[in-house]
């Protein structure tokens, strides 16, 4: 396929998964704050938290951060805030152009999914949605995510495009709940900020029936990180990614033929081998930055093997060839 | 419930539904009866419904004029257009005869230029174009076909004759509403389908993609075809997509291709890999930067060197645009004549050149009954209609006629046909126009495949999509189905 396609493909989904997740962790933070679960002095700490992964990538020139990190200040960034890439209307709106480009490749489900959610959400504005209260837009935005992700699977053939699309969204997946898990101060908080966290993360419920006897920070931090079998955990997404560039370049299981299956497996294996002891040992945070450091090279050498930005050099053209030939 | 008697606009147009105020003609008899059942809230909410949906379905076109991307739908009009078998047959025969003759002049004016020789066509009128591309002279293309795909603008005159308004046989565009409004019509109101039997047209893009890869090289076996894209602000985009897309073909950038020893490549995760026919929507201006416009960044570095060099093959070929310059239309019947020796089946609007002095004198002095045109102009921009003009306007017209007489020409006006469309919740005629589409591979196909164009503001001669035009679905009845 072409190159330019496959990038699409993957910044296609990786904004989708961007903006289910943002909307997750907006929504969790919000109805966590309507009764306090552990007092005001966390209130802010959780608002301001929520800022941190939905401003990710805001470009130096865009406005800071609100100093005073309030519900409208957070949500008004995080939800419309066109110079924030990582803000829901933001995402969707790269998922759409993204998707433009590649609209002989979707199916028309996948398309039109993606432009009506670009539509509905420009009709939104702060107070259309303060006015019901964010919940139910941020659920609107969240499942109507989930839908373009199962209708792509659903739909599109499972070969190259779809390939990549995989890899945006694991790629993005990973990278989230490792943000997420690094906005804990610290295996000492309160069990209901490990709540949140597991919330964000989807994980409430799997966790709880995984560990019915280990509700401890560093087994939910665990859980997030090597669970092989929970399709949010980091384990479950680098395994996704590892398959999908097998498939793509087509090298036999265990065989790793270019920078991006290397990288793949390498990250593979750090969140394979290591486990809740580990991370107690070595600080959540330095293996969190860790996961992310691998996957940022990871998503640099995936660029560089399948839609490399080097332009390829041409030879010098005379006019006068043609008509030799 | 409609009301379906006549409302005619002016006494002297032609309807194509009612034959006088009261009765309809044969081909429409049953979609009357079908129509007086229809509550109009029906139709009303169906319309309604069917725009929100094209809106979701993103099917739209950008206006180049408006504030930058402005993505706008093609308003649709549910009444549809209904041609006889036999009608559509004799218009299909005069559109394969057209374009056979055009493609015949191109062939001869990039080679021999015997119908300039002998006097036919003033040399100077071709050689004068912008759109004469010297490139083209004496480079041969397979089968010597130049316009693969073209759209003839046809119009009823007050007589109800067919004429021919203008050819198309650079990058004509508006197959993709064609596909679309059969679509939206069956889905939306399958009622009004009883009792007709109809041509298909979605096998446009099967047809259309035999075209091109019979405009392979030669030697070519399963040709790969691409389509070529301007890219997403192109106004009619989303026809480049949808016709890739029903192609199975990939759709293509300037920059996904590269040229590499006189041949072209798609730049893909797998390499390199080879073009043998590209089905570009994009003019011949920007197609390469070393030949044309070197400031183009929509084009392929080094495609005429592949193409000159019979590497590639490419529809519609360079340099056809010569055979759409309004000031040569006038000469399509001579064409006609001198090449295949037969009678236009098609006749022409009358049309004024002002390049010559005495003609324009006349024009000038008559702007306010003309319809003024730009030789190298479509899509309706850049025209003049004279009755429903400003008088600033034509002073301007004026001017500029003055200034390049032969990038002008005038008509008078014609007065289309009218149709029943609905308009506020009610039947009243608007002026319509017809773009059948010519496929030519190794022959002329032209597929049952039309897009009626109407304008519908009241009274407005214009039906382009940039100006206030709308769509309608057209029909063309099975052979044993006429007069149903």
């Amino acid at each position: 396929m072409l190159s330019r396609h496959a990038e699409s493909f993957f910044w296609l989904s990786r904004n989708v998964e961007r903006a289910e997740t943002v909307a997750r962790v907006l929504d969790v933070t919000y109805t966590r704050s309507m009764d306090l679960h552990t007092g005001g002095t966390w209130e802010q700490r959780s608002w301001r938290a929520a800022l941190a992964i939905g401003m990710l990538g805001a470009a130096p020139s865009a406005a800071p951060a609100p100093a005073d990190a309030t519900a409208a200040n957070v949500l008004e960034r995080c939800v419309f805030d066109k110079d924030n890439p990582s803000s829901i209307r933001a995402s969707i709106a790269i998922a759409r152009t993204n998707a433009i480009g590649l609209r002989a490749e979707l199916s028309s489900e996948v398309w039109e999914h993606i432009n009506q959610l670009h539509l509905d959400v420009q009709e939104q504005s702060g107070s259309s949605v303060a006015e019901r209260g964010p919940s139910r837009f941020l659920r609107v935005v969240r499942d109507r995510c989930q839908a373009i992700a199962g209708v792509s699977d659903a739909t599109l053939p499972h070969v190259d495009g779809w390939n990549f699309m995989q890899l945006g969204r694991f790629v993005e997946r990973a990278s989230l709940a490792s943000r997420i898990l690094a906005t804990a101060a610290s295996f000492d908080d309160p069990w209901p900020e490990w709540q949140r966290l597991l919330e964000m993360c989807c994980a409430s419920f799997p966790f709880a029936r995984a560990a019915t006897h280990l509700q401890s920070p560093p087994d939910a931090a665990a859980f997030i990180l090597f669970n092989p079998t929970f399709p949010r955990s980091v384990n479950f997404c680098a395994n996704r990614i590892d398959a999908a560039l097998h498939r793509l370049s087509q090298s036999p299981d265990r065989a790793y033929t270019d920078g991006a299956e290397k990288l793949a497996g390498r990250l593979c294996a750090a969140v394979t081998f290591a486990d809740a002891a580990d991370i107690v040992a070595d600080g959540l945070h330095p293996f969190v930055r860790a996961v992310l450091t691998a996957l940022d090279s990871l998503v640099g050498s995936i660029q560089n093997v399948y839609f490399p930005r080097v332009p390829i050099a041409v030879a010098p053209l005379n006019r006068t060839d043609a008509l030799a030939g | 419930m409609l009301e379906l008697v006549q409302r005619p606009v002016v006494d002297d147009v032609f309807d194509e539904f009612f034959a006088d105020p009261t009765t309809p003609r044969a081909n429409y008899a049953r979609l009357a009866v079908t129509l007086a059942a229809v509550e109009t809230d029906t139709l009303v909410n169906g319309v309604r419904a069917i725009n929100a949906a094209l809106l979701r379905r993103g099917v739209t076109f950008t206006v180049y004029a408006e504030s930058s991307g402005t993505e706008r739908i093609f308003p649709f009009d549910p009444i549809p257009r209904i041609f006889s078998h036999r009608e559509w047959r004799r218009m299909a025969a005069g559109v394969e005869q057209r374009v056979r003759a055009l493609n015949a002049f191109l062939h001869d004016v990039y080679h021999d230029g015997r119908i300039l020789r002998e006097g036919r066509i003033p040399r100077e009128l071709v050689h004068s174009s912008d759109l004469f591309v010297r490139e083209m002279i004496g480079v041969r293309v397979p089968n010597d076909v130049y316009i693969h795909v073209s759209g003839i603008d046809l119009i009823h005159d007050d007589q109800g004759t067919p004429r021919v308004l203008e050819d198309n046989v650079r990058t004509p565009s508006g197959i993709s509403y064609v596909l679309e409004n059969r679509d939206v019509l069956k889905r939306t109101f399958p009622r009004l389908f009883d009792g007709y039997r109809i041509e298909p047209v979605d096998d446009y893009p099967l047809r259309l993609l035999r075209t091109l890869q019979e405009a392979a090289p030669h030697g070519a076996r399963e040709p790969n075809v691409v389509v070529l894209t301007p890219g997403v602000y192109n106004s009619a985009y989303y026809e480049h997509a949808v016709l890739a897309r029903s192609m199975g073909v990939p759709l293509a950038e300037g920059r996904d291709l590269l040229v590499v020893d006189n041949r072209v490549f798609l730049k893909t995760t797998a390499g390199l890999e080879r073009v043998d026919v590209i089905y570009r929507r994009i003019d011949d201006d920007f197609i390469d930067p070393l030949y044309f416009r070197p400031d183009s960044a929509l084009g392929i570095v080094g495609f005429m060197n592949a193409y000159r060099a019979g590497n590639v093959g490419l529809a519609n070929a360079i340099g056809t645009g010569i055979a759409d310059d309004k000031a040569l239309y006038r000469f399509v019947p001579a064409m006609i004549r001198f090449y295949l020796g037969e009678e236009p089946l098609l006749e022409n609007v009358e049309t004024l050149d002002c390049s010559d002095p005495v003609t324009r004198r006349h024009v000038l002095a008559h702007l306010e009954q003309l319809v003024v045109k730009r030789t190298n102009g479509s899509g309706g921009y850049g025209m003049l209609i004279g009755p429903a003009s400003t008088a600033a306007e034509r002073e301007d017209f004026a001017r500029r006629i003055e200034a390049t007489p032969r990038t002008f020409i005038a008509q008078p006006v014609i007065q289309l046909s009218s149709h029943p469309t609905l308009v506020d919740g009610q039947l009243s005629p608007r002026r319509i126009d017809l773009r059948p589409f010519a496929l030519y591979g190794k022959r002329v196909d032209v597929p049952p495949a039309a897009l009626t164009r109407v304008a519908l503001r009241k009274g407005s001669l214009v039906v382009n999509s940039s100006q206030g035009g709308g769509s309608k679905d057209t029909w063309v009845l099975a052979a044993e189905d006429d007069d149903a």
